[in-house]
């Protein structure tokens, strides 16, 4: 029993790596055109109307690019051929084993903020704008912009007005996908702060089935305000599982060993001005909490 | 359609007829042949017969008084009409919760099988802002009442797999979806006009089902709580702002002024804006420390967002100390009873034992005092910093920079000492000048001087 009509809560993913692909085009030096990996390409969504792009046109082969992609590719293939000497992702076995605390993101200078992608919902004809940019000192990331929630006047979109910043997914060498592995660790540590607007925290894993593509893992993240620090530890089992904006009927606690990215999103309704700024992003294991997963996992939607 | 009309109307005679005593009525009813006089009639014996012929005169524009419901305007025409005109007839009135019930009453009484009524209730759905009553959970059984009951509930496992009257189970699925927009839990009486009107395995079902589980999981997650409503009055709203982004249950909230309006001699209406500060003992401690030779800055607005509501405060703070000049004091051992301190073990703590991030502290430099004034110039900040001084005489010692900017930013750092020395400027000299306070007012003007500011 499906519904006729859905209505359109375009996700933040789709979105994002729409843009993802826009930069990679603009800004990042493009490797020979082949290893752009195609999944990507096909993964953008088009809106109904929108006429289709020749992929082809986009494509920019250049010998001096071809040169850097060689160069970036067999680094990291170098690196990867020698860091499992050293120990499992490149640390020593005990330092992989015992630790505690991992600060998987940082903010300390502009290069750090190449590995975030920006998305708003300008991508579906609204208004709001979102911008990044690095803090003073150079130590943290700034994220501002302009909440505009009046839906764009396209006949299907009922709600908008969100921004998000979303990290890039992790790349080996040659564009293979990497992903964060957070097995030994059960809480996510961030140091943020805000101006008392709600936000959400999206965790994306990888999937196997393509149905799950668009599978999030979310938990908000309330901001105070005002001019001091906020630590937020959130554990991994408060995580739901939602798909497109709508929370999932059957929940299961977040699977750390494949986690693509993470990302923020703003869509409080209330139009204005916002800023979030960010120190560090770590993940933590806290020996204190046990649960496995916040909400009731027994079948909770008989069938019809 | 005409035929069934004059059938109705005689038979709505012949009932007249039958139930009144009087010939004289029957007569004076057979005289007074006017159509309004009879479809006034006709109407009343609607809601006695259940027509199965011919559908009544649905008038698409009516007056809005419940009471007389007149059939006369009969849109011959056929035109599409949408129900927004019954909204907006009501709009030369009040537009209140009441006028909005009366306005979904008027369609209630106008046809006992309530056609159009999924229209009429998406209608009813958008113009509810207007009214006011979006948050209202009585509007919403109203609105649910609209639905006839007990039609469109699945009978068989047949009608139950097949998605039984989609277009009024989407139309209730979105009701509910309203609901949950603006945060509105349903009552029992919304589940209960829900099981009558779509049984229990239906989607507005199912959709209030996890409505009811989903809501009250998440109402209480915020650990910095907001109240629903937010007080009027500025000083109680700068007051509660204040005393959250303090992060110090110890903090003061002082009221340097409260918002009054004056006529003076010549008769100019001042108004003079409320200025309410707030200070914790440990910031007063901090500034007590503070090394009277480096100057201290005001810096704002700076934006706090309360539900829908922006405030700006300002800060009152000083650059980092540099490296060499931080003197570790010790701590004072009386100062914990229940615990030490501090302690001087030399275990060997393993990698496994490592309970901090490997990031480095991030140090801004200490903060102050945080205020809040509805007019935001240097002369009220400028009435703040006297109001300070009292419990802070250090204040009277140390250069007050102002770095105020029209737009909201984000505090500046230690590293922008640039633009710092780019203010200090104009007034060098007079900055050792004891008990005196100085105010040496710089304002930022946004491109120009200080580096990476928000564009």
């Amino acid at each position: 029993m499906s519904l006729p009509t859905i209505p359109r809560v375009p996700s933040a993913r789709l979105l994002s790596s729409l843009l993802l692909h826009q930069q990679r085009r603009l800004l990042l030096p493009s490797i020979a055109p082949l290893s752009a990996p195609t999944r990507l390409i096909h993964a953008e969504y088009r809106r109904p109307g929108k006429p289709k792009e020749n992929r082809w046109r986009k494509v920019n082969i250049d010998f001096s690019k071809g040169v850097e992609g060689i160069k970036k590719n067999f680094t990291l293939l170098k690196n990867e051929f020698f860091d499992r000497w050293v120990g499992p992702e490149g640390k020593p076995i005990l330092e992989h084993m015992l630790e505690q605390n991992r600060v998987v993101w940082e903010f300390r200078g502009p290069e750090s903020l190449e590995h975030w992608t920006l998305s708003s919902d300008r991508e579906v004809g609204g208004q709001s704008e979102v911008y990044l940019k690095l803090g003073r000192n150079s130590n943290t990331c700034f994220l501002y912009g302009t909440l505009n929630s009046t839906p764009p006047r396209d006949g299907e979109t009922r709600y908008s007005g969100y921004c998000t910043m979303r990290s890039k997914q992790p790349l080996a060498s040659f564009d293979r996908k990497k992903h964060h592995d957070w097995s030994s660790f059960n809480t996510l540590h961030l140091r943020v702060r805000g101006d008392g607007r709600p936000w959400m925290i999206n965790l994306a894993t990888e999937t196997y089935f393509s149905h799950q593509k668009d599978d999030i893992y979310s938990y908000f993240l309330y901001t105070r305000g005002g001019p001091y620090w906020q630590d937020v530890k959130i554990p991994f089992s408060k995580f739901f599982l939602s798909y497109r904006g709508r929370i999932h009927d059957t929940q299961h606690p977040l699977l750390v060993d494949k986690v693509n990215s993470i990302g923020f999103t703003l869509g409080d309704k209330a139009d204005g001005p916002f800023q979030l700024e960010i120190d560090f992003i770590g993940v933590c294991k806290d020996y204190a909490h046990t649960e496995e997963c916040a909400y009731e996992m027994y079948k909770r939607n008989p069938e019809v | 359609m005409k035929c069934a009309r004059c059938l109705l109307q005689l038979q709505g005679l012949r009932l007249v007829g039958q139930s009144a005593s009087s010939a004289a009525q029957y007569g004076t009813l057979l005289q007074s042949a006017s159509s309004t006089q009879l479809n006034f009639l006709h109407n009343t014996q609607h809601q006695v017969l259940r027509r199965f012929h011919g559908s009544p005169a649905c008038a698409k524009s009516r007056p809005v008084r419940a009471e007389v419901i007149n059939e006369d305007n009969k849109k011959s025409d056929g035109s599409l009409v949408t129900y927004d005109n019954l909204f907006e007839q009501v709009t030369k009135e009040a537009k209140t919760k009441a006028t909005f019930i009366k306005v979904v009453n008027v369609f209630l009484k106008r046809d006992v099988r309530r056609r159009g009524h999924v229209e009429f209730i998406y209608a009813a759905l958008k113009k509810m802002p207007e009214f006011g009553v979006e948050r209202d959970l009585e509007v919403y059984n109203k609105l649910l009442d609209v639905f006839p009951k007990e039609v469109f509930v699945p009978v068989n496992f047949v009608q139950r797999m097949f998605n039984h009257y989609p277009r009024q189970q989407e139309c209730g699925v979105q009701i509910l979806e309203q609901m949950e927009n603006y945060g509105i839990m349903p009552n029992i009486e919304t589940k209960v006009l829900l099981v009558q009107i779509f049984g229990l395995k239906g989607h507005p079902m199912r959709k209030y089902q996890r409505i009811m589980y989903w809501f009250p999981k998440f109402k209480h997650i915020n650990p910095f709580p907001i109240p629903q409503q937010l007080p009027e009055d500025p000083v109680d709203l700068a007051r509660l702002s204040l005393t959250r982004i303090a992060n110090d249950r110890d903090a003061k909230v002082t009221v340097y002024q409260l918002p009054c309006t004056d006529i003076t001699e010549s008769g100019e209406q001042i108004t003079l804006p409320h200025v309410i500060g707030i200070q914790s003992p440990s910031q007063m401690e901090l500034l007590a420390k503070h090394n009277p030779s480096k100057p201290v800055f005001v810096e704002g607005p700076f934006p706090l967002w309360l539900r829908k509501t922006c405030v700006y405060y300002y800060i009152l703070r000083a650059d980092p100390t540099p490296p060499d000049e931080k003197v570790e004091e010790p701590y004072d051992p009386e100062r914990c009873f229940f615990y030490p301190l501090q302690l001087d073990l030399d275990l060997d703590r393993d990698l496994g034992e490592e309970e901090s991030f490997d990031v480095e502290d991030l140090d801004e430099g200490p903060v102050f005092a945080m205020c809040m004034t509805s007019r935001e110039d240097e002369a009220t900040l400028n009435q703040w910093i006297s109001g300070l001084q009292q419990n802070n005489p250090i204040l009277g010692q140390v250069p007050t920079l102002f770095r105020l900017d029209a737009r909201p930013k984000e505090l500046q750092g230690a590293a922008d000492t640039e633009s710092g020395h780019h203010h200090q400027r104009p007034d060098p000299e007079t900055q050792r000048e004891e008990r005196q306070t100085e105010k040496e007012i710089v304002e930022d003007e946004p491109p120009r001087r200080s580096q990476g500011m928000k564009q």
